[in-house]
């Protein structure tokens, strides 16, 4: 059984820990050839332990661990680096893609490339660059990998192409539909059309337009809490909260 | 029925209690009481239920006047919100201290370590914890108002972020100062780097990495 091996030389960021016990940590991890799984950290918040500075959240590290069962045991962490710690209004963003992935991603899910998106995004955070468009990158290839991956190119009633000048609606598990053919919303507020371009730029990963990005990160945020399934976010919540102070 | 709480909270208790159809025994009260102790699953409450019950019975009553008895008197400083039998701290409330000077740290051991620097004489503030989104504190847990409300007192000039360098220290560092700068405050973080007497060939790769990206004018 593979549960039982040791595996090695495992590239991963942590993305959550939780203390254990007096002296350990359980660190939920997300490795590239893994998923997500929880690890046992033994000894990990002893006050001299070297395991200390390495098992923070933001940074690449390469790990070993063993066993089987649900929480298998941290071997060896190794600090891998390359990037300057994520610091300022970058860290909140990163709070939330982790919150991201342990809300929406289940254990022991292998899925590179979205490693790949993730360790991407956080290394553009650490940099500064361009925030939102990360963001919405991360975003798009989550739901992507998922299986909930978006529709964006083609009116998903008439099967036409999306054109940059009309209006849609974007309907979810649907894709978007053109605003003018809909029958009025009945009651309650209808939802907000969005641009066709908006749908073009956001299948191209072209965030240069400023309404492109407004809309994208309505249109994202709208998905989002749809697969979260009534799941509140934690991060959102407490950085509106900062914003109200 | 509990299903959300289930994980953590009292499942020895609870099923004894259930299971009987009855409330929780005297016994399974204090193995219930003594979980809420960092670190203490069921099996070490019981151990330590045991223990105090069969071979410190002494000790245990002195334990229990003491919690009591502090529960009773130890209150937060109205001014940097640390343990203390009085309204006001004895720090806070000497003359001796710089009052323009306001030191945020995250817990009081934080405290204890900047005093025994004695690199420092202005005042505090101890958070009693820091910023950590996904365990869910945020401003309103930490109560972030009353440190702004202490910090624009009119007489504090600068304001010190000595919270830990984990994340959730920076994050917490990062968002006071910003909210700090807008009230017109001067705001500066301690800085990080090498410890005294460092070489580099004995210091970890993530402490020296950091101090090349955060190198500065010499
Ligand atoms: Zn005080």
């Amino acid at each position: 059984m593979s549960g039982r091996q040791r595996i090695d030389g495992q590239i991963a960021w942590v993305l959550h820990s939780y203390p254990y016990s007096e002296t350990s940590l359980i660190i939920d991890v997300f490795s590239r050839d893994h998923g997500r799984l929880p690890l046992m950290a033994r000894g990990a918040r002893r006050p001299r332990s070297a395991l200390r500075g390495v098992l923070q959240a933001f940074q690449p590290i390469e790990l070993a661990w063993f066993g089987a069962g649900e929480v298998r045991t941290l071997a060896k962490a190794e600090w891998v680096g390359g990037m300057p710690l994520l610091g300022g209004a970058a860290l909140m963003l990163g709070y939330y893609v982790n919150e991201l992935l342990l809300k929406l991603l289940p254990r022991e899910d292998a899925h590179p490339a979205l490693f790949d998106a993730y360790a991407a995004s956080l290394q553009a955070l650490s940099r500064g660059e361009a925030h939102e468009s990360r963001l919405r990158l991360f975003e798009k290839t989550l739901l992507k990998e998922l299986g909930y991956g978006l529709a964006l190119e083609r009116d998903a009633a008439s099967g036409e192409p999306v054109l940059a000048g009309r209006h849609y609606q974007y309907l979810i598990e649907r894709g978007p539909v053109e605003a003018s053919s809909l029958p009025d919303a009945p009651e309650g507020a209808p939802v907000r059309s969005i641009r066709g371009k908006t749908l073009l730029d956001l299948a191209q990963d072209d965030y240069s337009d400023a309404q492109t990005l407004v809309e994208s990160k309505a249109l994202m945020r709208r998905l989002i809490n749809h697969h979260l399934a009534g799941q509140p976010l934690q991060s959102r919540r407490v950085f509106i909260e900062l914003q109200e102070l | 029925m509990s299903s959300s709480a289930g994980s953590s909270g009292g499942a020895i208790g609870r099923s004894l209690g259930s299971s009987l159809g009855r409330s929780l025994g005297t016994l399974d009260k204090l193995i219930e009481a003594l979980r809420c102790l960092p670190g203490v699953g069921p099996k070490s409450a019981q151990r330590m239920a045991y223990h105090l019950l069969q071979r410190e019975r002494l000790a245990a009553a002195q334990l229990a006047d003491a919690l009591s008895e502090a529960l009773q008197r130890i209150v937060h400083c109205q001014r940097c919100n640390t343990f203390t039998e009085a309204e006001i701290c004895d720090r806070c409330a000497s003359g001796k201290r710089d009052p323009s000077l306001l030191c945020v740290v995250e817990m009081p051991v934080d405290l204890n370590m900047m005093e025994q620097t004695h690199a420092y004489m202005g005042l505090y503030y101890v958070l009693m914890g820091r910023l950590s989104p996904l365990d869910g504190i945020g401003p309103k847990e930490l109560r972030l108002d009353r440190l702004i409300e202490r910090a624009t007192d009119g007489v504090v000039r600068e304001v010190i972020m000595a919270t830990n360098f984990t994340n959730e220290g920076e994050a917490t560092a990062h968002y006071l100062s910003e909210l700090l700068h807008a009230r017109g405050l001067k705001v500066s973080r301690i800085a990080r780097g090498l410890p005294v007497g460092g070489e580099l060939e004995f210091t970890d790769a993530g402490t020296i990495a950091q101090a090349m990206f955060e190198r500065r004018d010499y």
